[in-house]
């Protein structure tokens, strides 16, 4: 049978010092961990929520994001045959696109094809102040019924040829001057000042970090003549496949991707963030067995008498081996308890993540998941382990006798 | 309540220091009956305390027979001796061994965890045992709240909590004054006599071997006299 936990407990508290440095370090490895993975989980929620099953995005050949592609308007033509290529069918409900068709702006029968023109400009954020890149996005009205779970929170959609903005509900949460009314300057030197006439929520993906505009008007402002993608609707999931596959191929000889699959890709960038954060986690959590280690040592050797007392009394040395397992575990799993609650605080809090891939600012939530949760516990388990062994089964190999008699 | 004879026959262990070594039992033979009080003396080295491990299998012998009531303890396993040690015999240290961090009941506690038993039996068996050293009401007392022959009665209580055949005293009232030893041999002789419990008890303190029935003498790992204490005659229940 196992000693009893209050004996591992106390056992704890009565080496306060090496206990709380162990319980500190630990805790801060654990909370690294956990904000680092709740920050890619975050990403890629935000990503992942963005793009519908039967959209198909249009690049130029070799392009891996909107920012890095042009496509010379001519080279559009070929795209109205796409085969399954969908038609505009009435929207009722909230979203920008039924308030377009309510308002004529959309006509039923129009394809749904979208040419989008994706720059970025400078603006300042709210928290501190300093400017960084926001994506920019010139849509026509068509773009509304492609991108149905855009929905005009407050105001209204701009008008076309105006120089109206609106923006998203998580870049107007993000940076300074995008309140309704509030004037943006875009265009390559800024010259022109768009007013914000709406503001636009997307489920919560990442079109929400972006301004929209009028693309006429932004490719005027920022001298752009060409697309940098197109967005275009099939009739349903199962014509996506033929659909890319002429698009990849010599009749029209651009690069498509399932839209999805698309803002996968942008999220499969967070991959080397999660082989950096392993990394970078398991170097700390070698510095923090390390520790264990020291404190378990100086646990077995300050109690060798102690321990050697209880192998007279008949524990098996795996009763030692457990009982220092236990105090090690116990130390470690509440440090981890408090790195994740400390952690968990931050959790939903909205943040900034400048992608390497658009050059924009995504914002995005962190998110604690079950699975963080578990990963923690589990490495926390692990630098336990790691760190209490050598010094356990050197403890359940003590001799009785001679461990008795030290003083 | 139960008790056992021990028989030691040609007990021979030596340990090296180097290159060099020593003998610490050389060929020793003797017999303790049932419910007796053995005190072992000798000088430094002469294997006292060797015996009193051997006896307590905490250590094995080189050669020779060890058996403690039906148990040949030099045919065991270092897993077997273990096992048995938690059934059969209770150690009381010079130094106590009590552990800081728990309390006088939960001290003795600590060898019935080794047996499958109910809580509520654990707790009534640690209430009898300090109740029997004169503890009641030190229960909840951790060590440092405690005195030396308290302590030492506590480290006696956890030794008969299991209700051994065999209790192994290791200078007991080594490390008390004159007043504290004497009240911890009367606690002893007192389980000797009431409980019939074996009792071997290794000291140097000649007043402290007065209250063993029996009283041994070592040196140089062998048996250089063996005294029967008049003031003490064994109880005619457990003489053979």
């Amino acid at each position: 049978m196992a000693l009893p936990l209050t004996y591992n407990a106390r056992n704890l508290v009565a080496r306060k010092l090496s206990s709380t440095l162990t319980f500190l370090i630990v805790a801060f490895v654990v909370f690294v961990l956990s904000l680092l993975l709740s920050f890619v989980a975050g990403i890629r929620a935000s990503l992942g929520a963005t793009g519908s099953p039967r959209n198909i995005i249009v690049l130029k050949p070799g392009a891996t994001a909107e920012s890095t592609s042009l496509i010379p308007l001519d080279d559009l033509g070929p795209l109205i045959q796409t085969p399954g290529l969908a038609l505009a069918t009435p929207l009722t409900g909230t979203s920008a696109a039924a308030e377009a068709f309510a308002t004529g702006r959309l006509r039923v029968g129009e394809p749904l094809l979208s040419q989008e023109l994706a720059v970025q400009t400078m603006l300042p954020r709210r928290a501190g102040g300093a400017a960084a890149n926001v994506a920019v996005r010139g849509v026509d009205d068509i773009a509304f019924a492609l991108h149905a779970d855009v929905r005009i929170s407050a105001g209204r959609l701009f008008t076309p040829g105006a120089l109206e903005v609106i923006v998203g509900a998580a870049a107007q949460a993000r940076f300074a001057g995008l309140e309704l009314g509030a004037t943006v300057p875009l265009g390559r030197k800024g010259e022109r000042a768009y007013k914000v006439v709406g503001v636009f929520t997307a489920g919560g993906g990442a079109l929400e970090s972006e301004l929209w505009a009028p693309r006429t008007m932004i490719a005027d402002s920022f001298h752009r003549r060409l697309a940098s993608s197109v967005c275009l609707q099939v009739r349903d999931e199962a014509a996506v496949a033929p659909a890319v596959a002429y698009i990849n191929g010599p009749s029209v000889g651009l690069e498509a991707k399932p839209e999805l699959q698309y803002y996968r890709d942008l999220a499969e960038k967070t991959r080397e963030i999660v082989v950096l954060t392993s990394v970078l986690v398991g170097i700390m959590g070698i510095g923090a067995a390390f520790a264990v280690a020291t404190t378990m040592y100086a646990a077995v050797d300050s109690r060798r008498r102690e321990l050697a007392m209880l192998r007279a009394l008949g524990f098996a040395r795996r009763s030692i081996v457990a009982a220092l397992l236990v105090e090690s575990l116990l130390l470690c799993l509440l440090a981890s308890a408090c790195g994740l609650a400390v952690s968990a605080a931050s959790s939903g809090t909205r943040q900034d993540f400048l992608s390497d891939t658009t050059w924009t600012v995504l914002a995005y939530e962190l998110r604690m998941t079950p699975g963080i949760v578990a990963t923690a516990l589990l490495v926390a388990t692990a630098v336990s382990v790691a760190g209490t062994l050598a010094p356990a089964l050197r403890a359940a190999r003590l001799n009785i006798i001679v461990a008795l008699r030290k003083a | 309540m139960s008790a056992a004879d021990i028989e030691l026959v040609d007990l021979h262990k030596h340990y090296r220091k180097g290159r060099i070594d020593i003998p610490a039992l050389d060929g020793l033979s003797l017999t303790i009956d049932a419910g007796s009080f053995v005190a072992i003396m000798g000088p430094s080295g002469s294997g006292k305390s060797t015996l009193l491990h051997l006896i307590g299998g905490l250590d094995s012998a080189d050669s020779g027979i060890i058996r403690v009531g039906e148990y040949r303890l030099d045919r065991m396993s270092e897993r077997q001796l273990t096992a048995w040690r938690s059934r059969h015999v209770g150690f009381i240290f010079q130094m106590y061994h009590l552990v800081p961090v728990l309390t006088a009941a939960q001290n003795v506690e600590l060898p019935l965890l080794l047996f499958r038993m109910p809580a509520r039996e654990r707790r009534k068996r640690v209430a009898t045992a300090l109740e029997v050293v004169g503890l009641a009401d030190r229960m909840d007392h951790r060590p440092n709240q405690l005195s030396g022959g308290q302590e030492q009665r506590v480290a006696i209580a956890r030794a008969i909590v299991t209700d051994p055949d065999v209790i192994l005293a290791d200078e007991p009232t080594g490390d008390l004054d004159a007043r504290t030893s004497q009240e911890i041999l009367q606690l002893l002789s007192l389980l000797n006599a009431e409980f019939g419990k074996t009792i071997v008890m290794v000291t140097h303190d000649p007043r402290a071997a007065a209250f063993g029935q029996r009283i041994l003498h070592l040196d140089k790992g062998v048996l250089d006299r063996d005294e029967r204490n008049p003031a003490r005659p064994a109880a005619a229940a457990h003489a053979h």
